[in-house]
């Protein structure tokens, strides 16, 4: 069988269509899995043909187009990704999670399947109408994952629905406005126009294409569907919405702003009173998206809202590196769409199987599964360290890059923003692993065991890959690079390690070693100097001179930053919500006017009314 | 990019040894000071190392599960591989491999491990003085980053010994603490935040929550806590060296250079009482803050 | 087959069927739905021949026009021809007291509505319209229940009055250029330019619009699709508000092209989306949420008319289509849902095949790809922005955000169906009627062939000019030459 775009497609249809008929079945995860791993080989093997562009044979014509596919570097980069965390959502639902865990594998199934081939034909768009249509396709697909669960799910996925159908509404106008300016929909008429268009024509292009695709990124202004939504999906559907499905909206940006429009164009375009850039104000909305949203989540009581928040936070961080433009910038926004998608997958998942033991992810009803659930531990451990920045994780190394093209472009203020998002990711993963894992046992959790390995393969095998890529981000950046010089910026100087630069260096390999060594030598101190260790029992703890009893709870959970909220309480706005409340008030007044209008009872009036009018109007 | 196993290895051996030891005598340093404030003698010379091995010799080591051990491990390794990859005098080679950047976050790594291991003693008095410690974290590193934003802003490049090399091309003027005093102000600020010394001790608090982080640390655990002290006291006060004081040319000027700069910090430490944690943060976010951003805006002006 | 065999045989039928009645009472039920077949096949033939020859002008009885009347057997009309009678036959009442009189009723429309596609004289068209008008009043009210009477009653007064607009519309045009044939009015732009002529057609809008559910003309719509049967709902937002469309759409295309009463159209237009999207938000029940919808797909093919241009029409039709094929579906799905919109939670799962059908049809009335309201939207959006130089952006604003609306009640609805509540008992009424299913497939296959069925309506707005139709008439012999009004040769 030849690698082709066909072939792939082929093979993402016809898992849908298998699910489809065959969802119910207990071996469908299996087999699921079986079809994503060979979707991901194929375009693995793609990978030397995107110079050219993998086209497919697949091909329409309406109304005068021709609407055709074919795939390239920046759409395979995503592609991997996404048929990547399918592959690791399908595996966790593949066993005992399908069958105990949720109301209905086939809806999971089927629904995922949906999802991978509606990304695909979207990332293997070539002309503005295959991208729309895909656009549209995903986000209905995404709207039948968020609703599998029902009972809140099903609000949260109709606000989603709102947001979504706007946002491909707008991305609708900007596409017929180009195909009415440029004369034709392929990318080739898009790319021969751009270079033309005016000033006016450009803000209205940015203002549409930016509204439109920054709602599905859950950008701000328009975050406030993403945390809901994602939070009340069931735990590996949550894992792979999470890991890529907000970032077609980057892949929509990537394309038609970055490449076609340009960042040079942006900074053409000046704010009347402020003397700001567009790029640069971009660039703060971006900071911001990072700050809030992280901020937020900080506050949460739920373990996967506060995941969800988390989501929309790293979303800036891939927005701010690609819009600094330079090498380091565009590779680290990249590269940070892949390590996200690998530690927020896991996180996901982690959670996903807590509630499949416990019941639960409310945070002050959760502690000490450490001695549980040792292997969900490690993963959890591995991804909030990702999650953080922190060496030597992956998330580490594409935060740094985007940090070091800060500095490198003489944006400090920003970097320091980036930075505070970072500094409140860690504040608050470390609430989420405390609040689960660590502390106190709580009695009805003291017989749960472990989840299976259908579950825990998927957790740990994400970590090793988060791990691995931290350690050698060599390997991830070859992937990057394919999507780097696909739109068009120069590639990286990069060895396996790390970079070389005339400002600072960053060996990975350097740094983690040394960090094992310095354990290892920390090992050697601590386990052979002095006696060995007497593991007491968790109930075996200083209470100031009382006796614990398992009655009593005996885990910080609630409230874990009492004195930090306490100051940044009142900072929080609800500006967005309150405006979001407004336009349905308007809508539903609005909605009341227009039926009382039909409702009147002496019609014959207004048809007179409006004769009058119109003749008024036209002669 | 050339491996000089040799110097590598070295490295790796004598600069941990060398923190170790120099930090041992700042902590001396920092309890004479204390003692002399307070009208006493102090301790002697080989008390701190003699306080450690008492810990570790300690015929009960109580434990409270594998992650209190390895967060320990963690720990340690986290704050030896920061010694490595500051530049000394004489040993720079690794310091070529990770930037100011790197360093930041490596100082956060000893941090998390600390709050895992003590989470992992399931004591709320624990959980309470590392929620306190994450929110001062949280607090100094603000203007800290500021700093070092400035920094990088100035010399152009984030790589230490670079940074070094360019304060010491041009003499006492070119050291950072006299080209942007500011940030060098607000640096200190955030130093004396960084290593829990009054009025930002909240997190350790010793009378209010049982030492906080350090409840159920006993043993060999309370002494690799104090050899983390040692290290932490070292790494701070050369990290504050290389970007404002010029580093060090030689031995003898580094080591009076770090001493000098932990010495104010430890003499201020003694005269002030403590505040509470919205405190610290508020306090923290707006006047070091303040001082930083007005750095660095006359550093961005240039 | 001649077409005008299309409009004779169903009012002939009409005509003798209260006398056939007298002879045996069961002639009531199959006399009807037997003579609108055999004027189906009879239209699916005179459509094919239209396929092969072309478009054709008839002129009734051998008098040329302008004195004569003029038929246009073209595309558009032969098409709105079998369409109507497929769904005349297949949307036939059931729950009437009278089967005799519906009968008649209905025959009556379906002749006229024949009449009415294919006319290509003012006057002839008009008086068509006003027999297909009355024909609908007394369809409106064909169940006998109260509120039908009451809602028939104000569709009665508004239509009637519509009707004196647009004959006042009429006596101005012929006024102004003393013909009232659409071919020679064609050629007479100029002397439409003037104040009358753009008058006229803002009284003809007016007028024709009640049926074609414009705003503000539109008020009976709701109480009228609220209280009738379902399958007279289905017929009337299905098929008779197209042939009112179908009546401005001849009108612009052959006549009042360009001219600046459109500007008048479009503002109708616009408030016709804006004002029915809302108020279908608003909407308490199915029914009037689908009558509000009805209003609002109408709204949209108003825009795309007045925007003009190949691609406004294409539009329109696309939209004409979609709507006649969803629409008549929706409302027979509906009808296993009555009452209030609260009462649906959970019944979409007692009938999952006719809820999911419900939200597939939702999404092409909505504009969701590949599904043919999406090209309908699309196209629409083409002509705004080629046509339209200022405000451009404030109408495309417009109907998008009523699209969004769009979305959200019809998932609201959605949501509530498949959400939780108690199974809904059996009932005799199935998820999904047969022939809402017919309505289905039909839909199915327009969403497939799309392409194709573009084409085809490329050719059918090509048809309209009548500078074509000209020359497709001189490559022929001149059928009213070698022909008489009966078809015979001579």
């Amino acid at each position: 069988m030849i690698p082709s775009l066909d072939l792939l497609l082929a093979l993402a249809f016809g898992n849908l269509g298998l699910m489809l008929l065959a969802g119910r079945n207990p071996t469908a995860g299996l087999l699921s899995m079986i079809l994503y791993a060979l979707q991901g080989w194929v375009l693995v093997m793609l990978m030397p043909a995107l110079a050219e562009g993998a086209a497919s044979g697949l091909a329409f014509q309406v109304f005068g187009w021709s609407l055709s596919w074919e795939l390239n570097g920046l759409g395979w980069f995503f592609a991997i990704i996404t048929v990547g965390a399918a592959f690791f959502s399908a595996w966790f639902a593949a066993g005992a999670w399908g069958v105990q865990g949720t109301r209905s594998p086939w809806a999971f199934h089927v629904t995922l399947a949906a999802n991978v081939a509606a990304m695909l034909l979207l990332l293997a768009s070539r002309d503005l109408l295959t991208l729309f249509i895909g656009w549209e396709l995903v986000t209905w697909a995404g709207y039948a994952m968020m609703i599998q669960s029902g009972g809140p799910a099903t609000r949260a996925a109709y606000k989603y629905l709102i947001y979504g159908v706007a946002g491909g509404l707008a991305v609708l106008a900007a596409v017929v406005l180009i195909q009415v300016q440029a004369g034709g929909l392929g990318f080739a008429a898009v790319a021969a126009w751009m270079p033309g268009i005016s000033t006016g024509m450009l803000w209205a292009l940015m203002l549409l294409l930016g509204v439109g695709f920054g709602i599905k990124m859950a950008f701000l202004p328009f975050h406030r569907w993403q945390a809901e939504a994602y939070g009340e999906s069931p735990g590996p559907a949550a894992a792979f919405l999470g890991a890529i499905s907000s970032r077609m909206g980057l892949f929509g940006l990537l394309i038609l702003l970055v490449h076609f429009i340009g960042l040079a164009r942006l900074d053409e375009l000046l704010l009347p009173l402020i003397g700001l850039d567009a790029r640069i104000l971009w660039m703060w909305l971006s900071a911001l998206t990072i700050i809030i949203p992280t901020f937020i989540a900080l506050k949460q009581n739920d373990a996967r809202m506060l995941l969800a928040w988390h989501g929309i936070g790293q979303g800036g961080y891939m927005l701010l590196g690609v819009l600094v433009g330079s090498e380091l910038g565009v590779a680290g926004g990249l590269l940070h769409v892949f390590n996200y998608a690998t530690y927020q997958a896991v996180l996901f998942l982690v959670m996903g199987a807590v509630v499949y033991r416990t019941g639960t992810a409310h945070l002050d009803r959760l502690g000490g599964l450490i001695t549980r659930m040792p292997l969900s531990y490690v993963a959890m451990l591995f991804a909030i360290i990702g999650l953080a920045g922190l060496p030597p994780m992956n998330g580490f190394v594409s935060k740094w890059m985007v940090y070091k093209a800060l500095l490198d472009e003489g944006l400090p203020l920003l970097f320091v923003a980036a930075v505070i998002g970072t500094l409140g990711t860690i504040l608050s993963v470390f609430k989420l692993i405390h609040n689960v894992f660590l502390g106190q046992l709580r009695v009805e959790h003291e017989q749960i065991r472990e989840v299976p390995f259908s579950m825990w393969g998927p957790m740990i095998a994400l970590s090793l890959i988060v791990f691995i890529t931290g350690y050698m981000p060599g390997l991830a950046l070859d992937l990057v690079m394919v999507a780097q010089t696909s739109l068009g910026f120069a590639a990286l100087d990069y060895h396996l390690g790390g970079f070389v630069t005339d400002t600072g260096n960053l060996n990975m390999l350097a740094v983690v070693s040394v960090l094992l060594l310095g354990m290892g030598i920390g090992a050697g101190i601590f386990l052979l100097g002095g006696n060995k260790s007497k593991r007491v029992h968790q109930l075996d703890n200083y209470a100031g001179g009382h006796f614990l009893t398992t009655e009593v709870r005996y885990h910080y959970s609630h409230h874990f930053y009492a004195g930090l909220l306490r100051l940044i309480g009142p900072w929080y706005i609800t500006l967005i919500k309150r405006l979001e409340g407004g336009i349905a008030a308007l809508t539903d007044t609005l909605a009341a006017g227009s039926d009382g209008l039909y409702r009147t009872a002496y019609t014959p009036i207004l048809m007179l009314a409006a004769t009058v009018l119109g003749l008024a109007l036209v002669l | 990019m050339d491996f000089d196993w040799q110097h590598m290895l070295i490295e790796l051996l004598v600069m941990p040894t060398l923190a170790f030891v120099v930090g041992l005598v700042m902590v001396l340093m920092a309890r004479r000071l204390r003692a002399r404030i307070e009208r006493r003698v102090g301790p002697p010379f080989w008390q701190p190392l003699w306080d450690i091995l008492k810990l570790y010799s300690k015929r009960t080591q109580v434990s409270h599960g594998h992650m209190h051990e390895i967060s320990i491990i963690v720990l340690l390794g986290g704050m030896i591989a920061m010694e490595v990859f500051l530049p000394v005098p004489g040993f720079d080679t690794f310091a070529h491999h990770g930037d100011a950047l790197t360093l930041i976050y490596l100082m956060m790594v000893p941090t998390l491990g600390m709050a895992l291991g003590v989470s992992a003693c399931a004591n709320p008095n624990g959980s309470i003085g590392i929620a306190r410690a994450l929110t001062a974290m949280l607090a100094y590193d603000v203007p800290f980053i500021i700093t070092v934003a400035g920094a990088a802003m100035l010399y152009g490049t984030t790589s230490l010994p670079e940074i070094i090399a360019i304060q010491q091309q041009q003499g006492l003027e070119g050291w950072g603490a006299v080209q942007m005093p500011l940030l060098a102000l607000a640096a200190l600020i955030s130093m004396q935040a960084m290593l829990g010394k009054e009025p930002f001790e909240i997190y350790v608090a010793p009378a209010e929550i049982a030492t906080g982080p350090m409840t159920e640390m006993s043993g060999k655990f309370l002494g690799s806590m104090f050899i983390m002290q040692c290290f932490q006291l070292y790494t701070v006060s050369v990290l504050y060296t290389t970007l404002f004081l010029g580093g060090g040319e030689n031995w003898a000027t580094f080591l009076i250079k770090i001493f000098v700069v932990v010495a104010i910090p430890m003499t201020l430490t003694n005269i002030f009482p403590r505040y509470k944690t919205e405190a610290v943060v508020a306090w923290l976010w707006k006047w070091p803050t303040a001082i930083a951003l007005v750095g660095l805006f006359v550093v961005m002006m240039r | 087959m001649n077409p005008e065999i299309l409009i004779a045989l169903p009012l002939l039928a009409a005509f003798l069927l209260p006398a056939a009645r007298r002879i045996d009472a069961s002639v009531g039920i199959w006399w009807g739905p037997l003579v609108v077949l055999a004027n189906l096949v009879i239209a699916a033939m005179a459509w094919w021949k239209v396929q092969l020859i072309g478009p054709q002008s008839i002129a009734l009885g051998g008098f040329a026009a302008p004195l004569g009347i003029e038929l246009r057997a073209d595309h558009l009309g032969l098409s709105a021809a079998v369409l109507l009678n497929l769904a005349v036959l297949l949307l036939w009442p059931r729950e009437t007291p009278d089967k005799a009189r519906v009968s008649t009723i209905l025959l009556v429309l379906t002749g006229a509505g024949c009449g009415l596609a294919m006319s290509a004289d003012l006057f002839n068209l008009y008086v068509f319209f006003e027999l297909v008008a009355v024909a609908t009043y007394g369809l409106a009210a064909a169940n006998g229940k109260g509120e039908a009477l009451i809602a028939s009653l104000r569709y009665l007064i508004l239509g009637a009055l519509g009707s004196a607009l647009a004959l006042l519309g009429i006596a101005l045009v012929y006024a102004k250029t003393g013909t009232l044939n659409l071919t020679e009015l064609g050629g007479m732009s100029e002397a439409l330019s003037g104040p009358a002529g753009i008058g006229a057609l803002v009284l003809m809008v007016v007028g024709f619009g009640v049926k074609a559910e414009l705003f503000p003309l539109n008020n009976w719509v709701p109480e009228v699709y609220a209280h009738t049967e379902s399958r007279v709902s289905a017929l009337m937002a299905g098929i008779i508000s197209k042939l009112g469309i179908l009546v401005l759409l001849r009108l612009i295309a052959e006549v009042f092209g360009g001219s600046p009463g459109l500007e008048f159209l479009l503002w109708v237009g616009v408030l016709g989306v804006v004002t029915g999207e809302l108020a279908a938000y608003g909407a308490k029940d199915m029914r009037r949420v689908l009558a509000y919808s009805s209003i609002g797909q109408m709204g949209l093919v108003a825009v795309a008319l007045a925007l003009g241009g190949e691609t406004g029409f294409i539009a329109a039709l696309i939209l004409m289509l979609n709507h006649l094929l969803v629409k008549p579906a929706l409302f027979l799905i509906a009808d296993a849902w009555p009452g209030s919109l609260k009462a649906l939670a959970g019944k979409g799962r007692a009938r999952p095949l006719g809820a999911v059908l419900f939200v597939l049809l939702a999404l092409s009335l909505i504009g969701v790809p590949p599904l043919p309201g999406f090209w309908g939207k699309y196209l629409l959006l083409d002509a705004i922005f080629t046509n339209v130089t200022e405000g451009a952006g404030l109408l495309v604003g417009l109907i998008l955000a009523a699209t969004v609306v769009e979305a959200a009640y019809f998932f609201r609805i959605a949501a509530r169906l498949f959400g939780s509540g108690e199974a809904a008992e059996e009932s005799k009424i199935p998820g999904l009627p047969a022939v809402a299913a017919l309505f289905v497939i039909a839909f199915l296959a327009l969403s497939v062939q799309t392409g194709r069925v573009g084409d085809y309506l490329k050719e059918v707005v090509h048809g309209l000019q009548p500078q074509e139709l000209r020359m497709a008439q001189s490559d022929f012999p001149d059928p009213a030459a070698s022909v008489n009004g009966k078809g015979e040769r001579l």
